[in-house]
């Protein structure tokens, strides 16, 4: 496929709030995207013009913000309305190996779903969850910086270009983005699948990172899981926030340019990534 | 997945009734005139014509006295019936409806009947309201007097303050606007402006903190909106009383400041982060003179296309109301007569229902619908519900185009269908907006609507007859001209200056242990490390925030002198933003604490690279009925007009809120400054941290002994005495421009203003922040310490160390480029300006000296720590 005939969804309901900038990212690197409500992929409430379906996309990116406001719990809401109507749909997306993303509000959604971690394969989607994204220690929403280690060992079409073991950093912005799952079984089974991209660290580089690093207290400092194939990724910190340099909390230290070229951040390499698959394979 | 299906349902519902009534509306407004016309009470033959009175130099005590004698006497005389009920006649048309014989009623009768409807109209603006009717020659009803109670308060006619900001603060610099309305415009970056705003939400957060921080930022939201433009960014500038405060010291009724403090955060947490909108500067300023009344300032900045701009006025006659958002109900009501007066014991119990109950998932889709009916150009004027409701907006979006309007309020969606209309024309209730459109638009307004669920109904229209006349059932509840409800009584009270001891020269030894002092310093509520606030706030949505408000090595961030955004994506220009105010200063000095508020915003942006455009001013004072604080608001008012007028910057708009007095007394004046400055490219973005050993450092900006109302002073337990740190706009305006051109240049590598603590707490922020040392002496100061302080002799190493003296900065500056940044400085007026203090080390401490004089000598990690860990501690939380 070429640059110029893909395009992303980037989908959104009343309490998304990072639209705006995921749908920047995915031009920025070439492709098109466009901001879908809901409703316009269910018909409801929406004249003919604005109708639209899943299958006229390449991409589908849940953006992140606080869906329907999250009040019963993060994702919920969406998700049981994603659910009752687009079910098939969503199924026949990423059977094509059509790629999803979940970006923080995107990842519990996608967790609610039961698209992440759906660790069968060739089973898009779960009849249950079977993860969690549960309250932060803190017990409240928290915003810093956090430094993300690529742990993936090729089968995420996300990180194609992002080295193995490479720490990079990341925003978190979330007050539920504590990964649980059921059983030590479960994260093991997570691991051997290749299925876990991102981990927390620290400064130091530790694997079971402390408070702030680990900004939710997560077991195993899981940040960023996918699907067994690859093509479904979830993350709780904002890779569309340090897409550019400047949006890093220490560029007036490192530069401009630190490395990835001007103004280029640490995030921009998950959409280059993503792109380069979908170019290349489908 | 049930909650779910529940609230969609909802919406359903509430679109399809709203929908419903829009088709009632639009028949009743296209038939002509009433269903019945309105014989309200017995009508009787119209007097002399009715001239609305503009009220001067009221005596200081008429009010006052006024109140006693009608609540005792009348009170004692009928033992607990108030008589003024008397003449109040109960309507036979169905539905709640009462009208006032004012003419029968006595002077106390009147005063009391004011006071028992919540209106709290003054004897003087009850005399008004009968010489209207009067020449009318009809009895008002309920929805008259609670809408004249709502548009002649305080909050909305500004009857106290208006005589004050037309002499000071109207008319600077206002070429360099495009526009004053609900929200300032001004030039951003060719086709794009910005729009800022700036309001309190004092009384409602004194009650219910969390609910009224969280209905503050939805009003200041609202605000940008209707001009058309995207909010980019929320700043929250907050005042309360001591965190350690002894729970038995608190008054009956005043709630603990950290109670206070953990609702605001979580109503500004919970409101903003929801919303979608970074909460990017502000600030957290703790005084005693705050516990009775805390105070939250909300300040919000959109982006809007030129194309974009839509004005808070309706089109033309014909046009409709399109009624948006949430449905009315009876939360809110008398929001604004309560922010107008004092806050008692019983506030409590009276005044709940005056806070409004926000939501915020209504507000995020309103946001979408009111830009994209804007963008697809289907409406003619647009503005938010803010203090005053229906009431007020309706007839300020037909006043002020100069046109009447026609509103059916059987038509306005509500929470209570058994809502009175008066409580239906007054609510506060958030989340609404009101759009004017040509009729033919109106399907397609209600259709996007619907598509983001967000209730919708038509519910007047525009009329060229300069009236209000509003309906209900048929039945017409309200008709006013519209000069006399929005003319409002103008006041020009008394005032008189407080005695404040300003005995000059204090004297007291230099302590032995400066570093002690500074430690101190960096762990005073006023200085301390918020990021326990800060960082749960999400100050990142929309990928913009280039400059953080925390700054420095990941981890080990000190505090950043202002945000900077970059909002347009296609314009390398950055928008930077700072609020700032010391009532410390303002309570001894009221002038020149306004002046210096406006001074540190000017700094704190030229420190990130950012030249000042506009200013915000947000005037929180006590009751304006007491002279001394009339004097107090007069003053500050006086310091910014000063201000701006030698900077030639304009007010981009502004707010007042008096009455901000409790059972602990009144709050320090506190005119809270919000500065929007323009970097020429975000990339010269520049922050406070040091950065290379080796750099070189200097101060910008002379030192003199300005002790009055400084932290060295506080650290000394001496609370009176010595003068505040004055400001010379001319000197401010030059070095700010020559800050931020060295840093354009490329001369600077970090840049941080010295306020509270002075140069010692400046230094050492900038050295944890960047995991630093820094080595400084004082030496060079001082020379100029006579100028103003007409004390003779060189200044002393503590006085140097903790002036707080204004229009000065740190900089850091690599030493290949010395030579450069210094020539900057050879010039007229700033020559000598620019003192050598040192180097930035790689040991991490910070040593500073005068001559041979030790002085300081800390460990940065000690300093960190002091700063870092002061607030977890006073909240009782792990940082």
């Amino acid at each position: 496929m070429n640059k110029k005939d893909i395009t992303w969804a980037v989908l959104r309901i009343e309490g998304t709030n990072s639209e705006e900038e995921s749908a920047r990212c995915m031009r920025d690197v070439g492709v098109n995207a466009e901001i879908v409500h809901l409703k316009q992929l269910t018909g409801d409430d929406v004249i003919q013009s604005e109708r639209r379906k899943l299958s006229d996309y390449d991409g589908l990116w849940i953006a992140g913000g606080f869906s329907a406001g999250d009040y019963i719990r993060a994702g919920a809401i969406l998700a049981a309305r994603m659910k009752s109507k687009l079910t098939p749909e969503l199924k026949e997306f990423i059977k094509a190996g059509k790629p999803m993303l979940g970006i923080c509000n995107g990842f519990q959604i996608m967790v609610e779903l039961g698209v992440l971690p759906s660790m069968e394969r060739k089973t898009p989607m779960t009849e249950l969850p079977t993860a969690v994204l549960n309250l932060n220690d803190s017990g409240h929403y928290e915003c810093r910086p956090s430094l993300l280690r690529h742990v993936n060992r090729g089968n995420c079409k996300f990180t194609g270009r992002i080295r193995g073991g490479e720490v990079r950093t990341v925003i978190s912005s979330h007050a539920e983005g504590k990964f649980l799952m059921a059983s030590e079984a479960d994260y093991k089974r997570l691991a051997d699948q290749d299925q876990i991209v991102f981990t927390y660290t620290d400064p130091d580089g530790s694997a079971a990172p402390k408070y702030p690093w680990s900004p939710n207290g997560a077991p195993h400092a899981i940040a960023g899981v996918c699907n067994p194939e690859g093509t479904v990724m979830g993350m709780m910190p904002h890779p569309e926030r340090v897409f550019w340099r400047h949006g890093h909390p220490d560029w007036t230290r490192t530069g401009l340019d630190a490395g990835l070229g001007w103004d280029v951040g640490d995030g921009r390499a998950i959409f280059d990534s993503i792109v380069d698959y979908q170019t290349k394979k489908l | 997945m049930h909650s779910a299906s529940v609230r969609r349902n909802k919406g359903d519902k509430l679109t399809k009734k709203a929908n419903q009534q829009r088709k009632v509306a639009v028949a009743k407004v296209a038939a002509k005139g009433p269903a019945r016309t309105v014989p309200l009470a017995g009508k009787r033959p119209a007097r002399k014509p009715f001239k609305q009175s503009i009220i001067k130099k009221v005596k200081a005590a008429a009010p006052a006295k006024a109140g006693k004698t009608a609540s005792k006497p009348a009170g004692k005389a009928t033992a607990g019936a108030p008589t003024w009920e008397r003449h109040v006649k109960k309507q036979d048309v169905g539905f709640p409806l009462r009208t006032f014989d004012l003419d029968a009623m006595s002077d106390d009768e009147l005063v009391a009947c004011s006071k028992a409807m919540g209106i709290r109209l003054s004897l003087a603006e009850m005399h008004s309201a009968r010489g209207y009717f009067q020449s009318k020659g009809r009895d008002p009803t309920d929805v008259e007097m609670e809408a004249l109670g709502q548009a002649w308060s305080e909050h909305c006619c500004y009857k106290s303050s208006k005589p004050i900001l037309k002499k000071y603060v109207y008319g600077i610099a206002e070429e360099q606007l495009i526009c004053r309305e609900d929200a300032g415009v001004l030039p951003f970056d060719g086709d794009w402006y910005y729009s800022p705003k700036l309001e309190s939400h004092n009384h409602p957060s004194a009650i219910e903190p969390y609910g009224g921080a969280a209905t503050g930022i939805g009003g200041v939201i609202r605000d940008v909106v209707c001009m058309g433009a995207q909010p980019v960014a929320l700043l929250d500038p907050l005042f309360f009383g001591p965190l350690d405060t002894p729970l038995d010291k608190l008054p009956p009724g005043v709630k603990h400041p950290r109670f206070l403090l953990s609702g605001v955060i979580e109503g500004i947490r919970d409101y903003g982060n929801r919303v979608g909108i970074p909460t990017v500067a502000g600030g957290i300023t703790f005084h005693p003179g705050y516990t009775g009344n805390c105070l939250v300032n909300v300040g919000c900045v959109g982006i809007l296309h030129k194309d974009a701009l839509t004005h808070s006025k309706a089109g033309g006659v014909g046009d409709v109301f399109v009624y948006l958002g949430n449905p009315t109900g009876r939360d809110g009501i008398h929001g604004v007569a309560f922010a107008s007066e004092e806050l008692s014991e019983a506030s409590e119990e009276a005044s709940r229902s005056a806070v409004q109950v926000g939501d915020a998932i209504l507000k995020e889709p309103l946001i979408h619908v009111t830009l994209e009916l804007i963008a697809d150009k289907l409406v003619t004027g647009c503005k938010d519900f803010g203090g005053g409701g229906l009431s007020c907006v309706a007839g300020e979006l037909a006043y002020d185009a100069g046109f009447g309007c026609e509103i059916q309020l059987d038509a306005v969606p509500l929470k209570v269908p058994t809502m009175a209309p008066w409580e239906i024309w007054v609510s506060e209730s958030q989340e609404r907006m009101m759009v004017t459109a040509k009729p033919a638009q109106v399907e397609r307004i209600l259709q996007i609507a619907k598509k983001w669920d967000v209730p919708a109904a038509v519910v007047g229209k525009v009329i060229k007859e300069k009236v209000n006349r509003v309906r209900y059932k048929g039945t017409k509840v309200l008709e006013f001209d519209l000069s006399f409800s929005t003319g409002g009584p103008v006041y020009d009270r008394p005032m008189k200056a407080p005695t404040i001891n300003r005995q000059d020269w204090l004297t007291f030894e230099q302590p032995k242990d400066l570093s002690q002092t500074l430690l101190w310093m960096l762990a005073h509520p006023n200085v301390m490390s918020k990021e326990w606030v800060i960082r749960q706030y999400d100050h990142e949505v929309r990928a913009n925030t280039v400059l953080k408000p925390l700054q420095g090595v990941i981890g080990s961030e000190g505090p950043g002198d202002a945000a900077v955004l970059k909002p347009v994506p296609t314009s390398k220009k950055g928008l930077a933003l700072s609020s700032d105010v010391n009532p410390n200063y303002c309570l001894r000095d009221p002038f020149w604490g306004a002046a210096s508020a406006v001074d540190e915003t000017v700094r704190n942006l030229a420190a990130v690279g950012a030249r000042l455009s506009s200013i915000l001013d947000n005037l929180n004072f006590g009751n304006p009925e007491k002279p001394e604080r009339m004097w107090e608001l007069s003053e500050s008012a006086r310091g910014l007009g000063t201000m701006a007028r030698a900077l030639n910057i304009p007010f981009a708009s502004g707010n007042i809120s008096l009455y901000n007095q409790g059972p602990t007394g009144p709050i320090p004046p506190t005119p809270t400054v919000m500065g929007c400055g323009i970097l020429s490219n975000f990339e010269h973005a520049t922050t406070m941290d040091l950065k290379k050993a080796g750099d070189k450092l200097y101060l910008v900006g002379h030192t003199y002994r300005d002790l009055g109302g400084s932290l060295y002073l506080e650290s000394m337990k001496k609370s009176k005495g010595e003068r505040v740190p004055q400001t010379d706009p001319e000197i401010l305006a030059v070095s700010a421009d020559l800050v931020v051109t060295a840093i354009e240049k490329g001369l600077v590598r970090a840049a941080h203003d010295c306020s509270e603590g002075g140069i010692a707490v400046a230094l050492a922020e900038m050295a944890f922040a960047g995991k630093l040392g820094a080595k400084a002496d004082l030496a060079p100061l001082g020379a100029f310490g006579d100028e103003r302080n007409l004390q003779p002799g060189p200044m002393r190493s503590d006085h140097k160390l903790f002036s707080e003296s204004n229009s000065r900065w740190i900089v850091e500056v690599p030493a290949a480029k010395e030579q450069a940044f210094l020539a900057l400085f050879d010039k007229p007026v700033v020559k000598g300006l620019c003192y050598p203090l040192g180097e930035v080390v790689r040991e991490p401490t910070v040593t500073i000296v005068d001559g041979s004089k030790p002085l300081i000598q800390v460990g940065v990690e000690a300093c960190r720590a002091a700063w870092r860990d002061a607030m977890p501690k006073l909240m009782g939380v792990s940082a």
